[in-house]
């Protein structure tokens, strides 16, 4: 009997762990190891914390779908590996610690034949002082309890502008290398949206702030589609609807600082600013988890398994190169660990191998750019080919990786709501394929123009409205959940 | 949706030098009949690339 440890109960991890079970069945046993009891279907969390939907909407009891799926769960938190056991133990195993009421801060040892690591990002408030909900400056849609807070402050936002009082509000990245553009614009464009619902926008300053060299880059390097004629950049059209919102931005900027007047950032030409709010959301920057890790003898190998960034090295080419010489091919298609080949990284974990986004520095040698995103779709796509795969090894024992899922080789949709109603709903709908540029294939856009979208409308607020819906009901793994695309 | 091009915004402001969509593409935002045609074409083209991205 095989076992096969899942660290991570988010998007990637939960596919991974849902589908190995179904197709290892019972002979083989399955181990989640996360350390929240609940699943959270994040790209929601937007509503939640712009008031529009209560928290207990995008979460679930993970515990009961786990039971009823026979897969072992600990809700603890991985706290150190070791991939070729230690002296007492030739079996490679993992230390967590538990997170659950009951059994708060006692320690596991977990062994395992395969394992999966899909913990995500590290939340780095702490690289940007004054940033994170604990400093409590800031507001954060990361999580659900964090958006839930973000919403409490907006209320008295809102408040505050029905007195006649004037108010800033500044969305964006926390951080110069900050990523997850996507969720702060939707966040900005919903906080526009109820206040215009509202009748006060003449009183509110709504400031989207980012490190994109131009709006729209979406650390992707911007893409372009065919609209009306014209193969236009999503620059136009996210400059389009920031502005039909009544959003100003500052872009190419890196924020270094917020204290309790304002935000402190430099911009690529070198000069410093500070602009005062009332109401901040700015997403930090992203680390992984980095796991310590320790061979037989008790050395510390982490720096083998995961990059300096924590995330985990996967089959990816991380020759450093200049941005001229980036190509698809140096993308990971299976994120299988190369120091030791039963480890995996889908999701956020894995360290990618450059930027997508062309990487900037100001006169001061400031670097100012987005990191790469890896968003919901593409997490659950790795989640799944990688259970695919280990269950292909266990079960038909062969190395060979069968499933394969580049970013170079696969799309992303980013759907931004802008307003919710199912008849005055309004969403921003992007599409790309393939995310990562290949110029080599597409010389003329990089991608390919009949699957690169960018359209508002309402359609895309009920497209947003049944991936909710969908996607819940998938991760509850209810009946017929795996026909449901990633 | 008002727009934020009247005598009060700085003619030179960021938001000044965009493309604002008009009242027919306000029209077919909102449009049931059209928006249906639209959500049949989003889903296809996402299930295109979600599929057709992975072997
Ligand atoms: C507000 C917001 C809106 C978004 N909107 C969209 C959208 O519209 N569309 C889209 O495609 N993407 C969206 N994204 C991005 C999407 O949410 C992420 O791409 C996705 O969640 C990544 O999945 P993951 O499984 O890699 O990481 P996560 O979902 O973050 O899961 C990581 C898991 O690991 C667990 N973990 C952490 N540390 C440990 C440890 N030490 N041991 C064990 N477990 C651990 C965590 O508790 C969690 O369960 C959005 C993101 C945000 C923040």
């Amino acid at each position: 009997m095989a076992q096969v440890v899942v660290l991570g109960a988010g998007i990637s991890g939960h596919t991974a762990a849902l589908t190995l079970k179904r197709k290892l069945g019972k002979k083989h046993n399955v181990v989640v190891v996360s350390p929240n009891k609940n699943y959270q279907w994040v790209p929601s969390n937007i509503w939640v914390g712009i008031g529009r939907m209560k928290s207990k909407k995008v979460i679930f009891d993970l515990a009961p779908v786990y039971k009823k799926q026979k897969i072992e769960y600990h809700q603890a938190k991985a706290v150190s590996l070791y991939p070729e056991g230690d002296a007492q133990n030739s079996k490679p195993f993992l230390k967590a610690k538990y997170t659950s009421k009951e059994k708060a801060g006692q320690e596991v040892t977990i062994e395992y034949d395969y394992l999966v690591n899909a913990t995500g990002p590290r939340l780095r408030f702490d690289t940007t002082p004054g940033l994170g909900p604990e400093a409590g400056l800031v507001q954060s849609v990361c999580t659900y309890p964090h958006a839930e807070e973000a919403w409490e402050n907006l209320k008295k936002v809102f408040e505050k502008l029905k007195n006649g009082e004037k108010q800033t509000i500044v969305i964006g990245t926390g951080h110069p290398k900050a990523t997850c553009q996507g969720a702060a614009f939707e966040y900005a464009l919903n906080i526009a949206h109820e206040i215009n619902k509202r009748k006060l926008n003449k009183l509110a300053d709504i400031v989207w702030i980012t490190n994109e060299y131009e709006v729209g880059d979406f650390g992707m390097g911007g893409a372009y589609v065919k609209r009306n004629g014209y193969i236009t950049s999503t620059k136009v059209f996210t400059e389009s609807i920031l502005a039909e919102y009544g959003i100003r931005w500052i872009k190419r900027a890196g924020v270094q600082k917020v204290d309790e007047k304002a935000v402190y950032f430099e911009t690529l030409d070198g000069e410093k600013h500070e602009l005062n709010y009332d109401y901040a959301m700015l997403i930090p920057s992203f680390s992984g988890i980095n796991l310590p890790t320790f061979d037989k003898n008790g050395a510390d190998v982490t720096a083998k398994v995961f990059a300096p960034n924590g995330f985990m090295k996967v089959d990816a080419d991380y020759t450093a190169k200049p941005y001229e010489e980036w190509s698809g091919a140096d993308w990971p298609s299976i994120y299988q660990n190369p120091e030791y080949k039963n480890l995996y990284a889908p999701g956020i974990a894995f360290a990618p191998p450059h930027g997508i986004s062309k990487p900037m520095k100001s006169k001061n040698g400031t670097e100012i750019f987005p990191t790469p995103p890896r968003t919901g779709m593409p997490s659950g796509v790795m989640g799944k080919i990688v259970a695919e795969n280990i269950a292909d090894r266990i079960k038909k024992n062969t190395e060979n990786h069968k499933h394969k899922a580049s970013m170079a080789r696969m799309g992303a949709a980013c759907v931004v709501s802008a307003g919710y109603g199912f008849r005055s709903g309004l969403a921003a709908t992007m599409t790309v394929f393939p995310i990562v540029q290949d110029i080599e294939k597409y010389p003329d856009w990089g991608r390919d123009i009949r699957y690169t979208v960018g359209e508002a409308g309402l359609a895309g607020h009920w497209v947003k409205l049944v991936l909710h819906y969908m996607f819940l009901y998938k991760a509850k793994a209810k009946f017929l959940w795996h026909l449901i695309p990633e | 949706m008002k727009i934020r091009r009247n005598k009060e915004i700085d003619p030179y402001d960021n938001g000044a030098f965009t493309t604002i969509p008009g009242p027919a593409t306000r029209f077919f935002r909102k449009s049931i009949i059209w928006q249906i045609w639209r959500f049949t074409v989003l889903n296809i083209k996402i299930m295109r690339i979600v599929i057709g991205g992975h072997s």
